[in-house]
């Protein structure tokens, strides 16, 4: 797929954000800042078994699994300090990317079985020699009693500063993404009439993303029906919106108000895609429906006015309750705005119980991703929410996401 | 009315007013043997992540995503009040018997999250407590809410629990069966010269969600295997268009409430079948059928793979074997691991054989198999050899 030059100039740390993703350039950067953060760190290496941090040291892929059995055939990657190149164990050698050489690809682990554990802890021996500073993102039982000998510390230190501000070539990738779940999900809008349950919004959605280039899926697509009060939505533990909620053969009706979410893959890099739909023939939104658009408009723009550089989570959230007229524009579990990488929801957090102490600490710099979703509530009438992904750049924000928002507006 | 299981139909999903189908109150009575586990194994509570397990214990609907996801306390289990308490912030999707009040909130601060622990109900007292995995942070915060300072394995108690399929799970996995049944015929027909890999998973997915169930277990479902020059076996679908002639592996799966089912079929695209392709799909079916034969009480991993060796078949690069139930379970026999596993009445595998010949191409069968008393019942069903 070719992809415009949507970043118009946009560069980060200096460096022009591409058309389109140089993989092999990403590879190599993401393994130095990884390397980087070892020797600042004093850590010796690396044992990673989450699937979006072993894609991010390797550049792995694997097929798109539910969490049990991506769990059971989980690939394994080690990390060692002086070698760039790392070690992937993987049940699927085809998804190695080719700067993996054969002497660091290896036959898979089980880490969540005791049968052949001793092979786990022999081949980090072999890597790392006991008494090494280890970072670990996962401890199975079988690995505690199996894998001994090491300093272990939390792999989250090291991940973090490499994940939380992306390369350009990342950002490509993001938008790549993002680009193909948009038109995907057009497509899902246009079969949208009463009577279409949510799970054939899936079918044409689903269908989509693989023909256009998705590697894989990364969450059930959800289009959730808004009853227009919250006593008439599910009931939740802190009163506030239940969302989102698993897409089943529901029937959808004319004139039911759907909040859509939905996120793939590719290369590693996970989309985000939210809006507000109408269900109908030709549905146009009431005068009180457009003004809740308005009102979130208004809310993105205000953030948007201040997001650079500099900027603090605090301000950032600061501007949207004040833009909504002095109420929290995001549901109490979640957020204003979360980044997204190989991860779908990772660092910066905006917003979250994490309180205003975390947010007047968490700086913007040029490369961190901010996938906003306010929501703007207004009782008896549903509401308006929708994300909008920016880039931090290094004097401003570049927008990663770019679809309308049928049936209420226009493009960004 | 309780749905009757006697007779009538057993697979559908939500076409019947009442009667033929799963009973999921029993299914979820009898799941609660997990809590009998608990008591042989001295365990206090349990502190779960791993989604299959919050299903098995739970019981509510999860929101499907891909990949892994580092543990984190998802549900808790208290032998001396009998409850299960689950982190969600509402309670659709969540059984009756999980009262609101057992239910506890999403944070991402680990303190607020600290807090709603320490107030469930006998977890604070509990003297032995198990996890089914655990995070350098959780290693180090969860004893701050539970007595031990020494977080213990729940795993051998989990996989008990698990590995025996009551009726009900069985009549889940027969439903997920039909449903990747379903999925392999869309599959078939889609298939023709010049199709893509990328656009079978397409209409994969496609047909799943048709059928109302759009959460699958994995998007490895189809591959062709070329006429000329080495065959690999390969987990990820490509753009080239799959040539004439060509061997296609088909491997559909399926989820229903949770139970994931699903078979591999080989099937050549366009014209007849060559009899280099007959040959091979002779070989892989006579290795499956001698498999599935070893899928008995008391048989080992290493029965399994002495069964395979007998065929004179070399060992593929993918397991022979592996138990299925909520998504894949132990054992997995194949590389090197599960020789000392033994098999049980109500275990269920996934079963598979695959051959491949230089100049033919690849053939992969796989079945599901209940190991039943008697022996083994496929519990999947479609035309074997090419089709």
């Amino acid at each position: 797929m070719t992809v415009e030059d949507w970043a118009a100039g946009a560069t980060i740390g200096g460096r022009p954000v591409p058309a389109s993703p140089d993989l092999a350039r990403m590879r190599v950067e993401r393994r130095q800042r990884l390397q980087q953060q070892l020797e600042a760190q004093g850590i010796d290496g690396l044992l990673l078994l989450g699937s979006s941090a072993v894609a991010y040291a390797t550049g792995a892929t694997a097929p798109g699994e539910e969490s049990p059995r991506a769990g059971l055939f989980r690939a394994v990657a080690v990390v060692v300090r002086g070698d760039e190149t790392p070690h992937l164990f993987t049940a699927f050698p085809d998804g190695a990317p080719p700067d993996v050489p054969a002497d660091h690809l290896h036959p898979p682990l089980f880490p969540e079985l005791d049968d052949g554990i001793e092979a786990m802890g022999a081949a980090l021996a072999e890597m790392l020699p006991t008494g090494s500073r280890v970072g670990v993102d996962e401890q199975t039982h079988p690995m505690r009693r199996a894998v001994g000998g090491y300093d272990w510390s939390d792999a989250g230190a090291v991940m973090g500063p490499c994940k939380v501000a992306k390369t350009p070539d990342e950002l490509a990738c993001i938008r790549n993404a993002q680009r193909i779940n948009e038109l995907a999900m057009q497509d899902a809008q246009s079969v949208l009439r009463p009577g279409v349950r949510q799970s054939d919004l899936s079918a044409v959605y689903l269908r989509r993303i693989f023909e256009l280039g998705a590697t894989t899926n990364g969450i059930d697509p959800i289009w959730q029906v808004m009853a227009p009060t919250r006593d008439a939505n599910p009931w939740t533990l802190h009163g506030d919106l239940a969302y989102p909620t698993p897409t089943t053969d529901r029937f959808l009706r004319e004139g039911d108000v759907i909040w859509v979410d939905a996120g793939i893959s590719f290369a590693g890099y996970a989309s985000d895609y939210g809006r507000t739909w109408l269900t109908g023939h030709d549905p146009v939104p009431t005068p009180r429906q457009q003004a809740q658009f308005t009102r979130w408009r208004a809310v993105i723009d205000a953030v948007l006015a201040i997001c650079e550089p500099g900027a603090t989570a605090l301000e950032l959230c600061s501007a949207a309750v004040a833009a909504n007229g002095g109420e929290r524009p995001w549901i109490e579990h979640f957020y204003l705005a979360h980044g997204v990488g190989t991860d779908s929801a990772e660092m910066p957090l905006l917003g979250t119980d994490l309180g205003d102490s975390f947010d007047e600490t968490l700086v913007l710099a040029p490369g961190m991703v901010l996938v906003l979703e306010p929501i703007v509530w207004d009782e008896g009438a549903a509401g308006y929410r929708a994300e909008d992904i920016v880039a931090v750049t290094d004097d401003g924000w570049v927008a990663l996401s770019g679809d309308r928002y049928d049936p209420f507006g226009v493009a960004p | 009315m309780s749905p009757e299981r006697e007779d009538g139909v057993r697979t559908g999903l939500m076409a019947l007013e009442d009667g033929g189908r799963v009973d999921f109150t029993r299914l979820r009575a009898e799941r609660r043997r997990l809590f009998e586990g608990m008591g042989s194994a001295g365990l206090d509570a349990l502190i779960l992540g791993r989604s299959a397990n919050v299903r098995y214990a739970a019981g509510a609907r999860q929101l499907w995503r891909a990949g892994t996801s580092p543990f984190a306390p998802m549900c808790v289990m208290v032998a001396a009040t009998g409850r299960v308490h689950l982190l969600s912030v509402w309670d659709e999707g969540v059984p009756p018997e999980i009262s609101r009040q057992e239910l506890y909130g999403l944070f991402w601060n680990p303190g607020n999250l600290l807090q709603a622990l320490a107030a469930i109900p006998g977890l604070p007292q509990a003297e032995r407590v198990g996890t089914d995995s655990l995070t350098p942070m959780f290693a180090q915060l969860l004893p701050s809410v539970v007595r031990p300072a020494e977080l213990e394995d729940a795993g051998p108690v989990l996989r008990a629990a698990r590995a025996r399929k009551t009726e009900d799970e069985i009549a889940c996995l027969t439903v997920a069966a039909a449903l990747a049944e379903a999925g392999l015929t869309a599959l078939e027909v889609a298939l023709e010269p010049g199709v893509t890999e990328r656009q079978l998973v397409g209409v994969y997915h496609e047909a799943m969600s048709r059928l109302g169930t759009p959460a699958v277990p994995s998007d490895s479902v189809a591959f062709a295997t070329p006429r000329h020059g080495p065959v690999s076996f390969r987990h990820l679908a490509t753009e080239r268009p799959v040539g004439i002639g060509e061997m296609v592996v088909l491997s559909p799966g399926a989820l229903y409430a949770g139970y994931e089912a699903g078979l591999a079929r080989t099937r050549v695209a366009g014209g007849s079948p060559p009899d280099d392709a007959q040959a091979l799909a002779g070989r892989a079916g006579r290795a499956l059928a001698a498999l599935v034969a070893a899928c008995r009480p008391g048989s080992t991993g290493a029965d399994l793979r002495r069964a395979w060796e007998e065929t004179g078949e070399p060992l593929p690069p993918v397991p022979l074997a592996h138990g299925m139930g909520i998504g894949p379970e132990p054992p997995v026999v194949g590389w090197g691991r599960g020789g000392d596993a033994v098999l049980e009445e109500g275990n269920v595998l996934s079963v598979q054989a695959w051959v491949s010949a230089e100049g033919t191409g690849g053939h992969l069968e796989r079945e599901l198999v209940l190991v039943g008393a008697e022996g083994p019942e496929v519990l999947t069903r479609s035309r074997r050899g090419l089709g």
